[in-house]
């Protein structure tokens, strides 16, 4: 076959092809002449804007579901994490308390030289109060919280840095069941160890009690926040 | 020899993408055209085979065919007459022909290169 003829066939063989292929188009789908008329066509029309209507309806439906959706697993998640935090804050002392509880009052014992509080006292006095069941402790309206530091400066005793007034002292402690609680700090060793310091103790029983929040801030030296989860 | 089909693909590829459609009143036509192509096209293979192939008698003969078969289905229509089954019939046979000559060349060539070797 020589070149020419190569070229022959191959043009004829190229027409028969898109030939063959717009029969098979044809004939497949073909063309459907549009023979309706004015009115028709504007019947159709409207058919179709009523359609078009209907749809754009529905999407807008389903666009207020799925917002809805959205907005309320956004605020449920947002409900708890704002509920665990008010937990931890509570925990924590950083809100104010309140609920039943004894009121403990720290007075000299004999009138005329005015004694000392020292730190250690009060330190055994609430770890004793915690042993007791104690929740929540204030001393001298300063909210006692975990970090809490009690100490003597210059022979001051400071809670939370500042320095405890003058007598009487209130040291307000909530519990569960406080009339327990008060029976207890009567026969504790803490109360002996507050005489023999020339102190006295009273404590009375309050339906009612209020404890302030901690109010400074909380200073974190050695925790670090964890890697973040992917 | 593989020149020819593959433009033969190219050309179907070309119809497919192009997406020309024509109305299905001609669509008639187009059918019998194709098969006026095919004849042709048979018809060329067969003088090639045989030896006597001129391409100024194959490409008329194919726009040649085409067109008559396409003139005679018109005619058809314009008086009543499915004339296109002239057509069909006889490009049908013609066919046919061709190809059962074809078939036996190609035999005859084949056994014949079997015998040599």
């Amino acid at each position: 076959m020589n070149r020419k003829r190569r070229a022959v066939f191959s043009g004829v063989a190229c027409i028969l092809g898109l030939m063959l292929a717009v029969q098979f188009q044809t004939t497949n789908n073909p063309v459907t002449r549009d023979t309706r008329d004015t009115w028709e066509l504007r019947a159709d029309l409207e058919k179709e804007k009523q359609r078009q209507q209907d749809l754009n309806d529905e999407i807008n439906k389903y666009q207020a579901l799925l917002d809805n959706y959205e907005q309320s697993r956004k605020k449920e998640k947002i409900e708890a994490m704002q509920q665990a935090l008010d937990d931890l804050k509570e925990e924590a002392g950083l809100t104010e308390v309140s609920g039943q509880g004894i009121v403990i009052t720290i007075e000299p014992f004999n009138e005329g030289e005015m004694p000392k509080v020292y730190p250690e006292l009060i330190r055994r006095l609430i770890n004793e109060l915690n042993r007791y069941d104690a929740k929540d402790i204030s001393v001298d309206g300063q909210r006692i919280i975990t970090t809490t530091p009690i100490r003597e400066v210059n022979g001051e005793t400071y809670i939370n840095n500042q320095p405890i007034s003058s007598f009487p002292i209130e040291i307000k402690v909530l519990s569960d069941d406080a009339q327990k609680l008060q029976n207890k700090i009567i026969a504790s060793e803490s109360a002996e160890d507050f005489v023999r310091e020339n102190l006295y103790i009273d404590s009375k029983p309050e339906n009612q009690l209020t404890l302030p929040a901690y109010d400074k801030p909380i200073r974190v030296k050695y925790m670090k926040q964890a890697k973040e989860e992917l | 020899m593989w020149l020819p089909v593959l433009a033969l693909i190219i050309g179907l590829v070309l119809g497919f993408l192009s997406e020309i459609r024509i109305p299905l009143e001609y669509s008639n036509y187009l059918s019998i055209a194709v098969l006026a192509a095919l004849d042709t096209l048979f018809g060329g293979i067969r003088a090639h085979l045989q030896g006597n192939f001129e391409d100024k008698v194959f490409i008329s003969g194919f726009f040649f065919n085409i067109l008559l078969a396409a003139a005679l289905a018109y005619l058809g229509v314009h008086l009543g007459i499915d004339l296109y089954l002239a057509a069909i019939f006889a490009f049908g046979v013609r066919l046919f022909n061709n190809i059962a000559v074809i078939r036996r060349l190609v035999i005859s060539k084949w056994s014949e290169s079997r015998k040599k070797s």
